[in-house]
């Protein structure tokens, strides 16, 4: 791997002289792109037939077999993170390891560096593809990965931004071209983000909880869940494409001043919006409505950057007839100005309260995922095989082929997704003329669109036919070719250039020379919201009123809850009763920050493939809980929710019970003192109530098994605001 | 309503933030304002620049 690395630096320099150009000679790293680019096929491969398993589940539940590791609810989390983290990330670094050389005129600064990086996190990757399966989950949309993997993901991490900004600085060109200013911020807020994010105790080798509970860590995490769309998704991949699109098209960036203006407004702008994904929830109206403001704002660089891609390819759109790396940059930017428009439309408090836990939202971030990141980065792999290989593209009949097939497979993904979202919304929301919901049973809004559910799977399957073809196409084109390791490369030294360039002028000019100061300047850029809004979130009191009769969870309803959370039971079911008229009625009360003070980590849910849960305790009796969780469709006919027959027979692990407690009160919740033990003591006695329980409804069950502390859980969610508070004694005494 | 009573200085928090995003806007456009044109020119064209010979593309296709 370090062949070259001794010829890599300065063999051939020459002195310069005033006004004399030091030329020196230099080697690219192909290897590593190589690597990321083969990677970057065979994950997304994995990640897209995954997501298809699990968009067949929707309408078979049977898909799985009754195999637990294969159930939607753990293989939801592996399609996300191997889509996002895997096919994406893995396209992210191939895209910044062959720009970023060519823009900085220089090798890598390090190749170890660069080969940590590609296998630590492949590793990541392969981690996660065993421990989701298994149920270790911290359950935090696109940050499930528990806090081994944290770890060894910001290990990784630092390594890779390291190396991005000492090659930066080891760079022979004078100007940081817009690219690069991407890949910093990328860098940056990735990190703060990760970090931020995943703060959380561990209780075990594989099991942790969020420092932050309820209220907070719901706007912690969609401040990172909304920027891992926005820096790990969207920055790298416009670098990218001010990159790889003038490549393709051989032009110009039609603007260079819109791209400084896209950059700054945009990761200043993107930061605030994560509370889009919390409105009307028990956050803070304040919060909310900065999340709306900001995520409007947000069209305005989205669409400055998307035409400015767009505009590139002024003069050029004949050759985009014939070429398809163009038909597929052409597709991703067009998706790109869809998504970023229809985004803010969903950010919109009365949009938002039908389109919110709907397939209005799979649909939208479907289109971000498919045509963005998909076609953007197929367009790449296009482009790069043939030029690594040093031949032609093997066909471009068959990437044209692609191209059509991956549009139809959109469509027929994105399309039924739309429908399907706006027809369980309304259905929610429907009152008869005598002021009933029109559908009390959430299963008649599910009947509706099974068939979207169906024609989904069709799309995704054609999207996915297309991603065999492309893998085949450079297959050939590989063996067609023979792979440049190491590639040649001349430029004037970085000494030559700043003798050219005395005449400095304090201007963006200036700025884009000073790596370290942008890097900082960035840096405050995207840390400001951030801080305005988690920062008063956390150390303003009034901002989750305590409600004195919320208690923590007894031993037997923690452990139920951590079972609720390893099924990813939270993938398909809220724990958030938004306050409309319709929701009320439907599932109770609405739900009140104070009601989540000990919830490590949250459980609010995005998406309601059934019914809202936080109101369920004490609605139906632990008999029917037993049945519906052995067959969901023997107590509700039509359900398409799977069967968990193996929490009947597995014995529930009561070990762990006292590293969980401690973690627990490490992070605030008030168990008293030695509460661990006799914690045991008192899960046999409330598990001993159940199995009575049980036994009233004509069922024999141990009290050893899963399903009790299921059950223990599922009981008391929802059921504290019910209960008599304490002030009442208190006053009593006193 | 008890609770927005109870938080101080709510409006202050909207009130920065834009605040700050004009700040950093007019900023940006400032620089931009500040550009020379043959600076301009050369970044446009720097990702152009590094085609090592033979050009393969866009013949390869």
């Amino acid at each position: 791997m370090n062949a070259s690395a001794s010829t890599s630096e300065n063999p051939l320099s020459q002195p310069a002289g005033r006004g004399e150009k030091a030329v020196e000679t230099f080697y690219y790293d192909n290897r590593i792109v190589r690597a990321f680019a083969i990677a970057t096929v065979i994950w997304g491969i994995v990640g897209m037939s995954v997501g298809l398993l699990a968009a067949v589940e929707l309408f078979f539940p049977a898909a799985n077999l009754n195999f637990q590791y294969i159930t939607f609810g753990r293989i939801r989390p592996l399609h996300t993170n191997a889509v996002i983290f895997a096919f994406v990330g893995n396209g992210m670094f191939m895209g910044i390891y062959f720009s970023l050389q060519r823009l900085c005129k220089a090798r890598m600064f390090s190749d170890f560096l660069s080969w940590f990086n590609f296998w630590g996190w492949n590793a990541i990757i392969v981690a996660a593809a065993i421990t989701l399966p298994l149920g270790f989950t911290s359950s935090k949309e696109y940050a499930e990965l528990e806090w081994p993997i944290d770890i060894a993901i910001a290990v990784v991490w630092i390594g890779f931004t390291i190396n991005l900004l000492a090659t930066i600085l080891k760079r022979r060109e004078k100007h940081l071209y817009v690219a690069i200013w991407f890949y910093i911020a990328t860098a940056l807020t990735v990190a703060v983000l990760h970090v931020v994010n995943s703060m959380e105790i561990p209780a075990g080798p594989w099991k942790s909880y969020s420092v932050y509970a309820g209220v907070q860590d719901a706007l912690v995490q969609w401040w990172y869940g909304h920027n891992a769309v926005a820096f790990f998704l969207t920055t790298p991949y416009l670098g990218m494409m001010y990159y790889f699109l003038p490549k393709a098209a051989n032009r110009p960036v039609f603007s260079y001043r819109l791209s400084i203006i896209h950059f700054w407004a945009l990761i200043f702008i993107y930061i605030w919006a994560g509370p889009h994904h919390l409105l009307y929830t028990a956050l803070p109206d304040w919060a909310q409505s900065l999340g709306m403001a900001f995520s409007i704002m947000l069209v305005a660089p989205s669409w400055g950057g998307m035409l400015n891609g767009l505009l590139t390819l002024r003069g050029a759109w004949d050759k985009v007839r014939q070429d398809p790396v163009l038909k597929f940059m052409v597709g991703a930017v067009t998706a790109y100005g869809m998504a970023t428009l229809e985004g803010p439309a969903l950010a919109i408090k009365t949009v938002n309260s039908l389109s919110h836990y709907t397939d209005w939202t799979i649909a939208h971030v479907h289109t971000g995922a498919l045509g963005w990141n998909g076609l953007l980065t197929f367009s790449v792999l296009y482009w790069l095989f043939p030029r690594l290989y040093d031949t032609k593209l093997w066909s471009v009949k068959l990437a044209n082929y692609h191209f059509w097939i991956a549009l139809l497979g959109m469509m027929f993904y994105v399309a039924p997704m739309y429908v399907s979202g706006i027809t369980a919304g309304m259905m929610w929301k429907q009152f008869t003329a005598d002021g009933f919901l029109q559908y009390p049973n959430f299963l008649q809004t599910v009947q509706q669109i099974i068939p979207f559910y169906r024609l989904r799977a069709i799309g995704g399957s054609l999207y996915i036919v297309g991603t065999f073809l492309m893998a085949y196409n450079l297959w050939r084109t590989a063996r067609a070719g023979k792979f440049i390791p190491e590639e040649k490369a001349q430029a004037a030294s970085y000494r030559t250039q700043l003798a050219a360039h005395e005449d400095r002028a304090f201007s963006h000019r200036w700025l884009e020379s000073k790596p370290v100061l942008f890097t900082a300047l960035s840096l405050v850029a995207v840390l400001i919201g951030g801080m305005i809004e988690i920062i008063p979130m956390i150390v303003v009191k009034e901002n989750v009123p305590t409600i004195p009769s919320v208690k923590p969870y007894s031993a037997l309803e923690l452990l139920g809850r951590d079972i609720y959370i390893r099924e990813g039971c939270v993938g398909c079911h809220s724990q958030m009763i938004r306050p409309f008229r319709s929701e009320t009625e439907r599932y109770g009360e609405y739900s009140k920050a104070g009601e989540f003070v000990y919830d490590h980590p949250f459980l609010w849910g995005s998406k309601r493939t059934g019914p809202d849960l936080h109101r369920i305790g004490g609605k139906y009796p632990d008999a029917w809980h037993y049945n519906h969780l052995d067959d969901p469709r023997a107590t509700s006919p039509g359900s398409i929710m799977p069967r968990y027959p193996w929490l009947l027979t597995q014995e529930l692990d009561t070990a762990p019970l006292a590293a969980r407690i401690k973690a627990l009160r490490t992070v605030g919740v008030p168990y008293p003192d030695g509460y661990e033990t006799n914690a045991l003591a008192e899960l046999n006695q409330q598990a001993a109530k159940i199995v009575g329980n049980l036994k009233n409804g004509q069922i024999k069950a141990a009290p050893d098994r899963e399903i009790i502390a299921v059950i223990a859980y599922l009981q008391r969610l929802g059921t504290d605001i019910k209960a008599a508070p304490p002030a009442a004694k208190v006053a009593v005494n006193n | 309503m008890e609770l927005i009573n109870k938080l101080g200085g709510v409006a202050v928090f909207g009130v920065v933030s834009i605040c700050l995003f004009v700040v950093v806007f007019t900023a940006s456009m400032c620089w931009t304002a500040f550009l020379r044109r043959p600076f301009l020119a050369k970044m446009e064209t720097l990702p152009l620049e590094d085609e090592r010979a033979p050009q393969p593309s866009p013949d390869n296709l």
